[in-house]
């Protein structure tokens, strides 16, 4: 049974070891003498295979007072995750509602979640920060920002 | 063309207004990122990356090799203040630098630091503009087997020197290459793991990546706590070291600088490693070695020093022989590829531009921060009261825009969340991500070198061990990384006896 975090780890890189060893070997890993597109990948994938079970071996071996849920015990799970999908739904929308919208909804609900006391604060900041971004970034240096389908 | 020479025609480019310009501005969001705790020269870097883009080539390298040094001259004041290291490089100089805080003498502390970090940083960069010419002609000489070596010793000794078990630095080392494949293949430009989508034809993007792995998986550890860092309340005078202060510290600030330069030079070297080792040196070679942790000016002069020419040692490395010593300088391996500009032996021969531009920008930005740093003091204790609620909303939002605005792609942005919450685990399950990102910038030449090398020999790999420097290379990397598994192995037994015997209590 796993009960650390290396033993959980090491069972993740063993997945992707595997993973890249039949990708390579579909691409062609040739040989030593003709080394093919997957020779490189192939080999440091089983490198790190190798590398996870000895990982494995040991942390079972030690047998740590630490459990895997210790670290996560004081990690405010909500803010953590909240962030990363207000990213990852940014990323989604950027293209159709454009910069200017979709920047100004990221900021008020980051300024938000960070959890600034007053809401004519939080407003003020996420408007001062997308319009500023949108100034630096777009009109001084010409970064092409997207419009989204309203054009703006 | 003599070095008085190729300087005089380095100040012609580094002089001109908009360097000037872009140096001021480098140096400046340097000092600013190592003066703010948690981000780093490798954040910060990661994070403009893109920025620099948009800039000519020689802008675009000065602007971040600003950066860099900037960082190093920012951390100590946090370092000193706070007693929170600005960046990985300032870790030592809490120790004596916060005593010295506490004692009334910040104002020294911030004064002996500045003035060291200048008198290493130009050593260091005199040291650059010397040695570079002989080591590219060196680097000239390299055929397949010996770039391959030379890679493999910068790999061993990133993952020897990182601070968490070698068998995890080597771990994300090997991870750091399989990345590295995705993509055309160099030799047959044959797809690899490109899962059906165009995005990956090109392979990832190092910007994302890295801006993920450091940037945004800082944000999210940072979110998690609550308490904000104290600030120390005592009046910043006297920034002029005295009479006293300068006898003591005059020794710790030239040894720091030239073994901090040495150490900038070797593959894996760090600012960091030569910090740690200048205080070491200084407390050894100390007659009162008691006085190091309570406030002693060399325990402050010494890393401070040494942080700074180790900066600038590290890019002989980089420009001669094209291979980054430390993650920090990978990422300006990434972008002078990006710019089209290949750093190795033939820099100095069809880039003189950008080699000597950048050795005189890097005079022209430690006079800039020696001028600007002292007064500006002040400004950095009130930077230090941002919270970070407001910080954290902007890191973010800067990612966004570099990563998007490289190929004007959400992919981009996608590929830079993903890697944040990967970033955001390693560090959960105490794995580093700077052998991750060297292995990264250096896959695609080892895979082309040792490829090359197996061709050439006909599959035999004792090719490594007939030629001088590869053999001798290829040698001690393999010595260090035995040592270090063996260390391994030894530690893993003496935990588990120690929790056998633990078990039978």
């Amino acid at each position: 049974m796993i009960t650390n975090r290396d033993q959980l780890s090491s069972l993740f890189w063993l997945a992707i070891s595997i993973f890249v060893c039949v990708e390579s070997l579909q691409d062609d890993v040739g040989s030593f003498i003709t080394p093919g597109p997957g020779f490189f990948p192939f080999w440091s994938a089983v490198i790190l295979g190798g590398l996870a079970i000895v990982l494995a071996v040991t942390s079972f071996l030690r047998k740590d007072r630490e459990e895997l849920t210790e670290q996560w015990i004081d990690v405010k799970w909500g803010k953590v995750l909240w962030v990363v999908a207000s990213l990852l739904i940014y990323s989604l929308l950027l293209n159709t509602l454009g910069y200017l919208l979709t920047t100004l909804g990221l900021m008020l609900f980051l300024f938000a979640l960070a959890g600034r006391a007053k809401i004519w604060s939080w407003l003020g900041s996420a408007l001062l920060a997308t319009l500023l971004s949108y100034l630096v970034f777009y009109s001084w240096l010409n970064v092409q920002l997207p419009k989204g389908k309203l054009g703006f | 063309m003599d070095t008085f020479d190729s300087l005089l025609y380095g100040f012609s480019i580094g002089l001109q207004p908009a360097n000037i310009l872009v140096c001021f501005i480098g140096v400046l969001v340097g000092t600013l990122t190592g003066v703010l705790p948690g981000i780093g020269p490798v954040g910060a870097i990661s994070i403009l990356l893109p920025i620099s883009f948009h800039l000519p080539p020689i802008s675009g390298i000065i602007l971040l090799a600003g950066i860099y040094y900037g960082c190093m001259y920012g951390g100590s004041t946090t370092s000193i203040l706070v007693n929170i290291p600005g960046e990985a490089a300032s870790v030592v100089t809490c120790l004596d630098g916060y005593e010295m805080a506490k004692k009334g003498r910040a104002g020294a502390a911030l004064g002996i630091a500045a003035f060291g970090s200048f008198f290493a940083g130009t050593l260091g960069v005199v040291g650059l503009m010397l040695f570079a010419a002989p080591l590219a002609k060196l680097g000239l000489k390299f055929g397949p087997p010996e770039y391959a070596a030379v890679i493999f010793l910068g790999l061993t000794l990133i993952i020897y020197l990182s601070q968490g078990p070698v068998i995890k630095g080597l771990m994300m080392g090997a991870f750091g290459l399989i990345l590295s494949c995705i993509g055309l293949d160099p030799i047959q430009a044959s797809p690899r793991m490109i899962f059906n989508t165009l995005h990956l034809w090109d392979g990832i993007d190092l910007a994302p990546l890295a801006m993920g792995l450091f940037g945004v998986s800082e944000v999210l550890i940072n979110i998690e706590k609550a308490a904000a860092p104290e600030i120390l309340k005592t009046k910043i005078k006297n920034l002029f070291p005295t009479l006293l202060d300068w006898m003591q510290a005059k020794w710790a600030i030239l040894r720091g600088s030239i073994l901090g330069f040495l150490l900038g030079v070797l593959p894996g070297g760090s600012p960091v490693i030569a910090a740690f080792a200048s205080y070491g040196i200084e407390k050894r070679l100390s007659k009162e070695p008691h006085r190091f942790g309570k406030g002693a000016i060399e325990g402050v002069a010494g890393p401070e020093s040494a942080n700074n020419s180790a900066c600038s040692g590290g890019f002989i490395p980089l420009f001669t022989l094209g291979i980054p010593p430390n993650v920090v300088l990978a990422l300006f391996f990434g972008a002078m590829m990006i710019h089209g500009i290949r750093p190795g032996p033939l820099l100095l021969q069809d880039h003189p531009d950008i080699f000597w531009g950048v050795v005189s920008s890097m005079y022209i930005g430690n006079v800039m921060l020696l001028v600007l740093n002292l007064p500006l003091i002040p400004l950095w204790v009130q930077v230090l009261k941002i919270p970070y609620r407001i910080l954290f909303p902007l890191i973010l939002l800067f990612c966004l825009i570099g990563s998007y605005s490289l190929k004007t792609s959400a992919f981009d942005t996608l590929v830079m969340i993903f890697s944040g919450v990967i970033g955001y685990l390693f560090r959960k399950f105490e794995y580093e991500a700077a052998p991750l990102i060297l292995a990264f910038v250096l896959g695609p030449m080892l895979e082309l070198s040792l490829r090359q090398t197996l061709i050439i020999s006909g599959g035999s790999l004792l090719i490594f061990f007939t030629r001088p420097i590869s053999a001798v290379t290829l040698t001690f990397s393999i010595l260090l990384l035995s040592s270090s598994v063996i260390a391994y192995f030894k530690r893993a037994k003496r935990s588990q006896e120690v929790s056998g015997s633990r078990g039978k209590r």
